[in-house]
């Protein structure tokens, strides 16, 4: 009879447990959100990213975060996103124009389908990413942050703070079709605007510095194009500028603090916090072929106080306006 | 339906009734309060959610109108400014402060861009470019505050353009600023909402301008009343936008769908557990009433069942154990039954009389072996009256007729056994008390009284002949004397004759010759009265004088008492009715009598003889004063062949047939004496006699 009342509650037990875990674990799986990127230099638009999506109402238990870095290593990337994609995420967010490149490439050669949010891609029509800004009509969608179409704009507004300066050298990346796209862009626009300028492909020499300190004049200054390699030499950059009394605008907020001059375009963290109204809808069932390619909601203009200084230089009263000052020197110290 | 599933509950055995109880009493409450909560939930969570919903929308749309009243303020503030020097640097700090503002301009009073500060583009306005559309370029003309269309610019972002109109110079020149609308739609697109809710924004238009199904956007939205939506919408005014926020009931009641649904998964799971829980309760109550009926079924059987072990003190417990006592018992009763049965069969078969079973309908149910060997077989579907004593109407005073005469209907029948052999038959009737309606109410008991009868006779013949024997010397003298008496006359006569005695006239004979014919006629009825006494016969029932019958029994007598000179005193009741019956048996219980009486004086006695008719019995006193009868002969005296009289002088067999005549009458006889003094014999018949013997 014991055996009989043992083996009783037993089952019972058992079968409450088994009822309990299915009712309770029902709708508990956190959605896997996965992130490339080229290197920690785009560390902030995760933290945008990640700050976008709480304020539109996910939690941690909601949403898990796969992020491969590529240590700035392009050669390394692919196999990050092999590694990523193996993960089999929800979706994945590409932190930048050249990680978008190379998961689409990757994506297509393995017919693989998961939605692709790009946080901060640079001309993505040119690029072949999508079809049409309004229907993007494919598996990609997300920020197309300008930097191609504003490098004419950057070119007026650096023209409009140093209105002294004669003569722009233009750093880009021929590698980068980006880059070449914006040194387009920005030739078109020297020609409205009567401006001379000099290009200089960064990828061409590895003494392009030394090169270009040769032929540098007075009233000279640097206007740096978008790709992910300038962007990694931004210290340089600042450090030449400080040694040659350059003055030197270039795309985002870490430029200025790494010691350039000034910097318009939309800032890591905002593209991150922007990408993340992509993530939402798609989490809650759009299709990336139906969500339009936004572009940034914020474009930055910072203006180094500190390195305006140290150039001895005057900028223009109105500009001013609207740009954002900061006083770093260039080991991005405030003073 | 109802009836058949109540049909085959009823059908079902106890386990599966304390289940299904079981299983009705755990989930009828659970979904009644489901149902319950359900109901009563569902309109308040409507209430939340569109209050929810109101509250949101409200938010968005204050969010939406602040932005664009604070542009407008901003723009009306920027045109008040003439300095074309400082505009630049106003605008500039415009953009800075709003980061929706893609461009802001000045037009002049043909619409056409004066100046041009952007976020994107060159400050450069294209040559002649016109900024307003149609609309706006109308709208130009009257009013102070200029909504544009949702446009797309080059790079297919949503913009709407604004403009505030100001006079300069006396001519109507304008501020205005193209909004990028992304941030508000992409705010409201991408806005997390539960339970698949969704908000969307239509321009004046009724074209969807800001939808988080994308696919929606930019299509025409019908302006129908989805009964199948919960929803609320706000007017922005100025924009004549609307913004709409809706939720599929299907989903907005999903809580309360999912909590009803988690409420039937509880009832499926209490359900479950009960249902365990009264299997075990069924078979725990079910498995010893399972076992107690397979060991009933076996006793039932006639099978000797084993005791039922149960190690529980419960009812079920005490129920086996008092079953297992009532088994024990009855198997101790059906054993002594079966001895019972096995002397009664003994007793039944061996009793030398028929039994039968009657019932009211007087159909015999059954028979004994004896009884049916008496009667024929094929005749046993008539009635007991006819199968038994051939009549066609019941006994007259058959107990089944008359129960309430509470008597057994003790009657003799005959009864033909084969062609010549006629039997009589003594039949009773006893009422059962516990029989079985149907099988037979009754028991006949029926015995063959033929040889019993027979020797009666014999007795009362052989008591006669005795008598008869003992009263030959009397009845010699009594014919003697009128003999001697006509020898008389006779010889007188012949005399007379002989000598032709003148005397002798006719006068004178005739008297000779009546004397010769009176003592003739005695002699006649002497001879006749004795040969009516010694004749055999049957009970021959007839109307009769019991004076005369009196008379006729004194006269046997008439002898022996003279002989011993004892006076003899009779007393007969004037206008005695006649009496029913056979008065040759009645003289010959009072031959008897007064011959007892006669035995019991030695000389000089008196014998009493009475008859009276008292409370409509016949009452028939004869006394004596003689020796009596001692204490201890009293209780043999009825016994055949009991007497105290000398050898020659009894049989022994006088009172018995009397008693046995008596007992035919239907009445009694009570002896009373005492040594010395006399004895005093009582015969009491009824007036009604009811024979005992069929007469017929």
């Amino acid at each position: 009879m014991k055996t009989k009342w043992y083996l009783f509650l037993l089952t019972i037990m058992a079968i409450s447990i088994v009822t309990y875990t299915y009712i309770s674990n029902k709708d508990q799986k956190p959605l896997n959100i996965g992130i490339i990127m080229i290197g920690d230099s785009r560390y902030e638009k995760l933290i945008g990213l990640k700050k976008g999506m709480q304020e539109l109402g996910y939690d941690d238990r909601s949403i898990k975060y796969s992020v491969k870095s590529g240590k700035d290593q392009e050669k390394t990337l692919a196999s990050h996103i092999d590694d990523l994609i193996n993960e089999k995420p929800a979706l994945i967010v590409a932190l930048g124009g050249i990680e978008t490149l190379k998961l689409k490439e990757i994506m297509e050669s393995q017919n693989i389908k998961i939605p692709v949010v790009f946080a901060g891609v640079a001309a993505p029509k040119e690029m072949g990413l999508i079809e049409d800004y309004r229907s993007p009509g494919g598996l990609f969608t997300g920020i197309n942050n300008y930097h191609t179409s504003l490098s004419g704009k950057r070119l007026e507004i650096f023209h409009n703070l140093v209105p002294s300066i004669s003569r722009f050298h233009i750093l880009y990346d021929e590698e980068i079709k980006v880059s070449k796209l914006s040194l387009e862009n920005v030739g078109a626009a020297a020609e409205r605007l009567s401006l001379e300028i000099i290009s200089w492909n960064v990828s061409d020499s590895n003494n392009f510095f030394s090169e270009m300190k040769n032929d540098i004049q007075a009233n000279d200054a640097i206007l740096v194009m978008p790709g992910f390699k300038l962007e990694s030499l931004s210290k340089e950059i600042a450090q030449f500028s400080k040694e040659n009394h350059i003055p030197v605008m270039g795309l985002y907020e870490n430029e200025t603090e790494d010691g350039i001059l000034a910097s318009y375009g939309t800032s890591y963290f905002d593209q991150g916090y922007q990408s993340a109204r992509f993530v939402s809808s798609i989490i809650q069932g759009n299709s990336p072929a139906d969500i339009p390619v936004e572009m940034p909601d914020n474009i930055r203009f910072i203006v180094n106080q500190k390195v305006k200084s140290e150039l001895g230089i005057e900028l223009n009263k109105d500009i001013i306006h609207l740009a954002e000052l900061i006083h770093l020197n260039a080991e991005g110290k405030s003073q | 339906m109802m009836k058949s599933i109540i049909h085959w509950l009823h059908s079902q055995p106890m386990r599966v009734k304390v289940l299904v109880f079981g299983i009705i009493m755990s989930t009828i409450p659970l979904l009644l309060i489901s149902y319950y909560y359900y109901s009563n939930v569902k309109p308040d969570l409507e209430a939340r959610i569109i209050s929810k919903q109101e509250l949101m929308l409200k938010n968005l749309t204050g969010e939406i109108e602040w932005e664009f009243n604070q542009i407008f303020q901003q723009a009306q503030f920027y045109s008040s400014i003439r300095e074309k020097e400082d505009r630049r640097t106003i605008f500039y700090d415009l953009l800075l402060k709003n980061s929706s503002i893609e461009e802001v301009v000045i037009t002049n009073e043909s619409g056409k861009v004066e100046e041009k500060v952007s976020r994107y583009e060159l400050n450069i306005p294209d040559t002649n470019e016109r900024w307003f559309s149609d609309e706006m370029w109308v709208a130009f003309r009257s009013e102070d505050r200029i909504y544009g269309k949702v446009e797309f610019n080059q790079f297919g972002q949503p913009v709407m353009k604004i403009a505030v109109v100001y006079l300069e110079n006396g001519s109507r020149n304008a501020v205005g600023i193209t909004i990028q609308l992304q941030k508000i739609i992409g705010q409201i697109s991408s806005l997390k909402q539960d339970n698949l809710s969704y908000i969307y924004l239509l321009d004046r238009e009724g074209k969807v301008i800001a939808h988080q199904d994308y696919r929606r956007l930019w299509h025409q939205i019908p302006d129908v009343d989805n009964k199948e939506m919960l929803g609320v919408r706000e007017k922005l005014t100025d924009l004549g936008w609307t913004i709409i926020m809706e939720q599929p009931k299907t989903t907005a009641y999903e809580p309360i769908n999912e909590m009803f649904m988690k409420g039937l998964m509880v009832a499926v799971f209490v359900t479950l557990i009960v249902s365990l829980i009264s299997i075990y309760a069924g078979l725990y109550f079910t498995a010893p009433i399972i076992v107690l009926d397979k060991e009933m079924r076996k006793l039932k059987a006639g099978y000797v069942v084993s005791p039922i072990i149960l190690n529980r003190n419960d009812e079920l417990g005490q129920l086996s154990q008092s079953f297992n006592e009532m088994s024990q018992e009855l198997h101790e009763k059906s054993l002594r039954l079966k001895q019972e049965k096995e002397r009664l069969d003994i007793v039944v078969n061996g009793i030398g009389a028929g039994l039968a079973l009657v019932t009211k309908n007087f159909q015999v149910t059954w028979m004994n072996p004896l009884l049916e060997g008496w009667i024929n077989k094929e005749e046993i579907k008539l009635p007991c009256y006819t199968l038994i004593g051939g009549m066609t109407t019941p006994c007259e005073n058959c107990p089944i007729t008359c129960p309430e005469r509470n008597e057994n209907a003790d009657t003799i029948m005959r009864m033909q056994k084969g062609k010549r052999e006629e039997r009589l038959f003594r039949h009773r009737v006893f009422p059962l008390t516990h029989a079985i309606k149907g099988e037979g109410e009754y028991l006949l008991f029926i015995e063959d009284v033929t040889e019993e009868k027979q020797m009666e006779e014999k007795m009362i013949q052989t008591d006669k002949l005795s008598a008869l024997g003992l009263m030959a010397s009397s009845f010699a003298h009594e014919v003697n004397n009128p003999l001697a008496t006509i020898h008389v006359y006779a010889e007188d006569l012949i005399e007379r004759l002989e000598q032709s005695d003148d005397a002798l006239d006719e006068d004178e004979m005739a008297l000779y010759l009546r004397k010769i014919k009176e003592n003739t006629d005695r002699c006649k009825r002497i001879t006749e009265n004795l040969l009516k006494f010694s004749r055999k016969s049957n009970w021959n029932v007839s109307h009769f004088d019991i004076k005369e019958t009196i008379q006729n029994s004194i006269s046997l007598v008439e002898y022996s008492l003279k002989k011993k000179k004892i006076l003899l005193d009779v007393s007969i009741q004037k206008e005695m009715p006649c009496m029913v019956g056979d008065s040759i048996k009645l003289m010959q219980v009072l031959v008897n009598l007064i011959n007892n009486s006669i035995d019991a004086i030695n000389q000089e006695g008196t014998v009493s003889i009475s008859a009276v008719q008292q409370n409509r019995r016949f009452v028939f006193k004869i006394s004596d004063n003689g020796c009596g009868i001692p204490d201890q002969d009293m209780q043999k005296i009825f016994d055949p062949f009991f007497t105290t009289k000398p050898v020659g002088k009894g049989t022994g067999l006088g009172l018995s047939v009397c008693y046995g005549i008596v007992e035919e009458f239907g009445g009694t006889i009570m002896v009373e004496s005492r040594i010395g003094k006399g004895t005093t014999v009582i015969v009491s018949i009824p007036a009604e006699t009811r024979f005992k013997e069929d007469k017929q």
